[in-house]
C-alpha cells in the first residue's frame, strides 16, 4: 500500500515534500552471526515512557525506552494526523515489537536485548535528528549493542 | 529513517530497518532495508498477530547476515495478509449511539456540545471496561474527562485552562486531539456486538458519524483564525487527517 504512486492525493504530495537526504558515503559494518546479537530498537513513531515529556515539534530530540518497559507505560505523542493509530493501541508490537525480540532472544534467534531503546519523531528533518543520533550510537556501544533495528511510522 | 541508518552505520553500529514508503528507502539507500506492504501506522503488519509480526522482524534481521549492500528488500505483497484498510472500500462498520434528543432553544454549537457530553458519557463505562479488562490504554497524556472538557472550552470560545504546566495551547490541544481518538476507539471496541473496525472504518465513522469529529474540527476552524502561529499550524495540519473536509 505504501507506495507513493498508489497514494491518494493528498497524502502523496504531502509525503513527497517530506525531507529526503542523498548520503555520498555509505557505511556497510558487519558483525557476528545472528544468534550471537544484542539487539535494539530505533522508532520514529515518537514513543516514550508515559509520564516522559510529550514530543512537542520536529527538533530532532529523542527519548529513552528502557527495555524493561510495559506495554502499559509506552505511549505515543507523534504529532503526524496522517497514521493509522489503532493498530498501536490494540498491539504495541505493531510498532514496537519489544515482545517479539524477547521472544527470539529466549529461543536463542538472537543472542539478547538491548538494556535500552530509544525513539525519534519521524517526519523530522534528518539533520535535526544527527547529533541525537550519534549521541545514541555511543550508548548503543556501552550496551554492548550490535544490531539496530529501525522501526519506522 | 534511513537516514538515521547511515548516522549509526558510520558510526561503527550495524543496522537494519523496516521501510514503508518504497520510493524514500530507494532514494536514501540506507544499509539493510525492508520494505513492507502494511499501511502507515503498523510497520510490523497487524494487531495480535504474533506470526505475522515474528516474520515481518526475522525478515529484517536476516539481513544483518548479507555479506554487501545497500539492500532493499520486499516483504511479500501476498503473505495471507488481508489487504490494509486504505486498498479497500471498508467493510462497513457501525457503533450506534443512542443519544437524548438535545433540547429546545440550543443554538447549533450548543447542540454540538451537548451531543458531545452525551457521547463522552455514553462511552465512559466501555472504555473503563476496556481499561479494566486490558490493562492498557492509549491515553497519553490526559484523563478522558480532561480531554474532552479542553476541546469543548476551545471549541465554545471560553477560557481554556491548560492541565499541564509547561505545555503550550497548542500542544495540549493537539495532544488532546490524539487521545480523544483512542478514547472512542478503546470504548467502541470494547462494546458487545461490535466487530473490531478497521483503521478506515474506524476513522469515517469517528470523522463522519460522531460529535466529536465535528467538535474537532470546529477547533480546527478556530485554530487557524488564531494569531499564534503555533495555534493556526497545528489547526492547519496537526488535528484533522488530509483529506478530511
Amino acid at each position: 500500500m505504501a507506495r507513493l504512486d498508489q497514494m491518494p492525493e493528498p497524502m502523496r504530495s504531502h509525503l513527497k515534500k517530506l525531507p529526503c537526504p542523498s548520503f555520498d558515503k555509505h557505511s556497510w559494518v558487519s558483525g557476528p552471526e545472528l544468534r550471537k546479537r544484542r539487539v535494539a530498537i530505533i522508532s520514529t513513531a515518537g514513543l516514550h515512557r508515559r509520564g516522559d515529556r510529550p514530543f512537542e515539534g520536529m527538533t530532532g530530540d529523542y527519548r529513552v525506552i528502557p527495555g524493561d518497559i510495559s506495554a502499559r507505560d509506552l505511549v505515543m505523542t507523534h504529532i503526524s494526523t496522517n497514521f493509522d493509530r489503532t493498530g498501536f493501541q490494540q498491539d504495541w508490537n505493531v510498532v514496537f515489537p519489544l515482545d517479539r525480540l524477547k521472544e527470539l532472544a529466549a529461543n536463542g534467534t538472537i543472542g539478547s536485548v538491548a538494556a535500552y531503546h530509544y525513539s525519534f519523531m519521524g517526519a523530522t528533518d534528518p539533520a535535526a535528528m544527527e547529533s541525537g543520533i550519534r549521541d545514541i550510537a555511543g550508548f548503543l556501544k556501552g550496551d554492548r549493542v550490535d544490531a539496530a533495528i529501525l522501526v519506522p511510522v | 529513517m534511513g537516514a538515521l541508518a547511515h548516522y549509526l552505520e558510520d558510526e561503527g553500529i550495524p543496522t537494519t530497518q523496516i521501510s514503508l514508503i518504497r520510493e524514500q528507502t530507494e532514494f536514501i539507500r540506507p544499509p539493510r532495508a525492508l520494505w513492507v506492504p502494511f499501511e502507515l501506522g503498523r510497520p510490523l503488519g497487524m494487531p495480535e498477530n504474533a506470526d505475522l509480526q515474528n516474520k515481518v522482524l526475522m525478515s529484517a534481521l536476516m539481513l544483518l547476515e548479507a555479506a554487501e549492500g545497500p539492500l532493499l528488500a520486499d516483504f511479500p505483497d501476498t503473505d495471507g495478509t488481508p489487504p490494509s484498510a486504505a486498498d479497500t472500500e471498508s467493510a462497513v462498520w457501525a457503533c450506534p449511539i443512542n443519544l437524548q434528543a438535545a433540547s429546545e432553544g440550543e443554538t447549533d454549537s450548543e447542540k454540538l456540545l451537548s451531543a458531545f457530553k452525551r457521547e463522552i458519557a455514553s462511552l465512559r463505562p466501555w472504555y473503563d471496561l476496556s481499561f479494566e479488562r486490558r490493562g492498557r490504554t492509549a491515553l497519553g497524556l490526559f484523563k478522558p474527562d480532561t480531554t474532552s472538557n479542553l476541546l469543548a472550552s476551545y471549541a465554545s470560545g471560553k477560557p481554556t485552562e491548560i492541565p499541564i504546566e509547561n505545555l503550550s495551547l497548542a500542544v495540549a490541544l493537539r495532544l488532546a486531539a490524539h487521545d480523544l481518538k483512542a478514547f472512542y476507539f478503546e470504548a467502541a471496541i470494547a462494546r458487545p456486538g461490535t466487530a473490531l473496525p478497521d483503521s478506515a472504518a474506524f476513522n469515517k465513522w469517528f470523522w463522519n458519524e460522531t460529535a466529536a469529529g465535528q467538535i474537532l474540527k470546529a477547533v480546527k476552524t478556530k485554530c487557524m483564525n488564531e494569531e499564534d502561529k503555533a495555534l493556526r499550524m497545528t489547526g492547519a495540519a496537526l488535528l484533522v487527517p488530509l483529506g478530511q473536509t
